[in-house]
């Protein structure tokens, strides 16, 4: 066979993917059974959609979509456009050594985990001798514990989130900016427009298109919130607000052992996040014709 | 009407000097703001952390220490932990980029037959997955929970690292494989000799995203591994921020009172092991900075 080396390249990857991603598809399975462990997931007895139904008349149930979607919501509001204003602005600096430094640290949050970055806020957020408080303290105000207060726990999520993310996302929108026609603005210039009627008329909708495909994404990703930033950000103080779908799912599954149950949340989860992401698919294919397929 | 648009030029000027002031100061800020938290952990991290717990301690240590370290490096759960992350970052980074380079340079060659199959193939495990607990129960069954090999294994293939390093081989024009295959050399000699020493900036790239998976990845150490003796740094981070989360207000209030011997808290070991699990990532990611920009690009247009 005239192939038979470059078969061989690809045959690892293809053992590793039935081992470790398709096999867990079929696992998937247990959703839709009565685990047993003695049986084994092909074994044990189908329940039909007994699971799911399960969890959709918990009272966990609507706790957890609340949450999960508060914060994938107030992430998209204030999360999805900090990047574009963030390559908006870069774009408009002419020095490039300035632009190169105001990049460069931007990345850095993006390179370190969720559990770095929870520790540098609890450094930075503690009443004891933490920077913010201490600031506070000369202004003469109360110390807050902000990684403990309840109400605190989404302005934190969000803003950790922007900027652990907003640098490392303005990649992408520079780089669509770069490739916008430096002549459509000097046209535009000469017939009179200012600088942010620029921006609304040229510039916007040069890309367009990349926003578009980014959305879909960000709207595809929407059940996901953030799972290990809400994981570690979590405190029994604030567990009402902020138990979403992978950390129920997490729970409920590893820590009480409930596989069928949690499973089967896992997999609602997914195909709502499918059914989600084709619906804004379809919708901006319509409106601003784009589209991931 | 000549002068009208004069004034309209000036005034614009004027609004634009503005515009361009405020945006450089927006901008000086933010990069502050991403950079300056590394700053204070690291001022944290020399300083003694009774001292510290007093505040006031912004931009340079007030009472110089390297008590911290030592005693981070003394902690033999800390040197473990960080030996392990050591060893499956270098192990992952090597086997991440042997296989995505096989893979991605079979699959970068037009007129091998099913292609495009393989390719879907690995796609469709992107968007969709049979989630977070068949997963489990299947390194558990593999026996992966209880081995080092749970970091390495199941992290050796990613969707995105073969669709840079394909992206990349497909820009290697053919006829340097065809004139290869002509002077006798097989697909291994030609992947080795030819197309990964054209890739190195793409693999120096795939490298830092690897690595830097590895590195930080805590979750796996957290809820897969069951022996707490295999646990990576970021787990055993996690695990000492959860426990100084538990009992933070009072730790930290009693030990700069009662201890007199030590001028470090749990706080201050903290900075000290976050700094050294910051470190390595702070001083490699800017050198690679044009590579990767452009890796995510490509990533971005084909993804």
């Amino acid at each position: 066979m005239r192939h038979k080396v470059l078969y061989l390249f690809i045959l690892p990857c293809v053992v590793w993917l039935l081992v470790f991603c398709y096999y867990p598809m079929y696992g998937a399975l247990l959703a839709f059974k009565a685990y047993n462990y003695n049986l084994g997931i092909l074994g044990s007895p189908f329940v039909g959609l007994q699971n799911f139904e399960e969890f959709i008349k918990s009272p966990d149930f609507w706790i957890v979509m609340k949450n999960t979607i508060i914060i994938s919501g107030f992430k998209i509001i204030f999360g999805f456009p900090a990047p574009i204003l963030l390559a908006l602005l870069l774009n408009e600096v002419r020095g490039l050594k300035f632009k190169k430094a105001v990049q460069t640290m931007s990345y850095l949050p993006y390179f370190v985990s969720w559990v770095v970055a929870v520790s540098l806020m609890t450094v930075i957020f503690t009443p004891y001798g933490g920077i913010i408080n201490d600031i506070r303290k000369h202004f003469g105000l109360e110390s807050i514990f902000f990684m403990g207060e309840k109400k605190y726990f989404y302005p934190m999520v969000i803003l950790s989130d922007i900027w652990k993310n907003a640098g490392w996302g303005s990649i992408i929108y520079l780089s669509a900016l770069s490739g916008v026609s430096q002549e459509l603005y000097e046209a535009a210039t000469v017939d009179g427009a200012g600088h942010l009627k620029c921006t609304w008329h040229i510039t916007l909708p040069s890309i367009k298109g990349t926003i578009g495909i980014m959305f879909i994404f960000a709207v595809g990703g929407i059940l996901n919130a953030g799972f290990d930033q809400v994981l570690l950000l979590q405190q029994p103080a604030n567990t009402q607000i902020s138990e979403i779908l992978d950390t129920f799912v997490l729970k409920t599954g590893l820590n009480y052992g409930r596989f069928e149950y949690a499973t089967a949340i896992g997999l609602f989860k997914s195909a709502f996040a499918f059914a989600l992401m084709a619906l804004t698919n379809s919708v901006s294919k319509k409106f601003m014709d784009v589209g991931i397929w | 009407m000549k002068g009208k648009v004069i004034s309209m030029k000036i005034k614009e000027s004027k609004s634009r000097k503005v515009f361009v002031f405020f945006n450089y100061i927006f901008l000086a800020a933010f990069g502050f703001i991403s950079l300056y938290p590394f700053w204070y952990v690291m001022v944290a991290s020399f300083n003694t952390g009774r001292d510290f717990a007093k505040g006031g301690v912004y931009f340079w240590p007030r009472e110089f220490t390297l008590e911290n370290f030592s005693h981070a490096f003394k902690d033999s759960r800390i040197f473990d932990s960080l030996s392990i992350s050591v060893e499956r970052t270098l192990i992952g980074v090597v086997l991440g980029l042997f296989f995505t380079a096989l893979i991605a340079y079979a699959l970068s060659i037009k007129t091998l037959p099913g292609k495009t199959f393989f390719t879907f193939f690995f796609y469709f495990t992107t968007i969709f997955g049979g989630g977070m607990i068949p997963y489990y129960m299947l390194l558990r069954d593999m026996g992966l929970t209880k081995s080092f090999l749970l970091y390495v294994i199941p992290a050796v293939y990613s969707f995105f690292n073969f669709l840079l390093l394909r992206t990349y081989f497909d820009s290697i024009p053919a006829e340097l494989r065809e004139s290869a295959q002509i002077d006798g050399a097989g697909e291994a000699k030609i992947l080795f000799r030819i197309f990964i020493p054209l890739a190195k900036p793409i693999l120096a790239t795939l490298a830092l995203f690897i690595g830097v998976g590895h590195w930080n990845d805590w979750f796996t150490g957290a809820y897969y591994q069951s022996r707490p003796a295999l646990y990576p740094a970021a787990t055993l981070l996690q695990k000492l921020l959860g426990e100084a989360t538990a009992s933070s207000t009072i730790k930290l209030g009693q030990e700069s009172n009662l201890s007199t011997m030590t001028s470090y808290t749990s706080q201050s070991l903290q900075m000290a092991f976050v700094m050294i699990l910051t470190m390595p990532i702070v001083v490699v990611y800017p050198f690679l900075q044009k590579y990767y920009v452009k890796g995510v690009m490509i990533g971005s247009v084909k993804g």
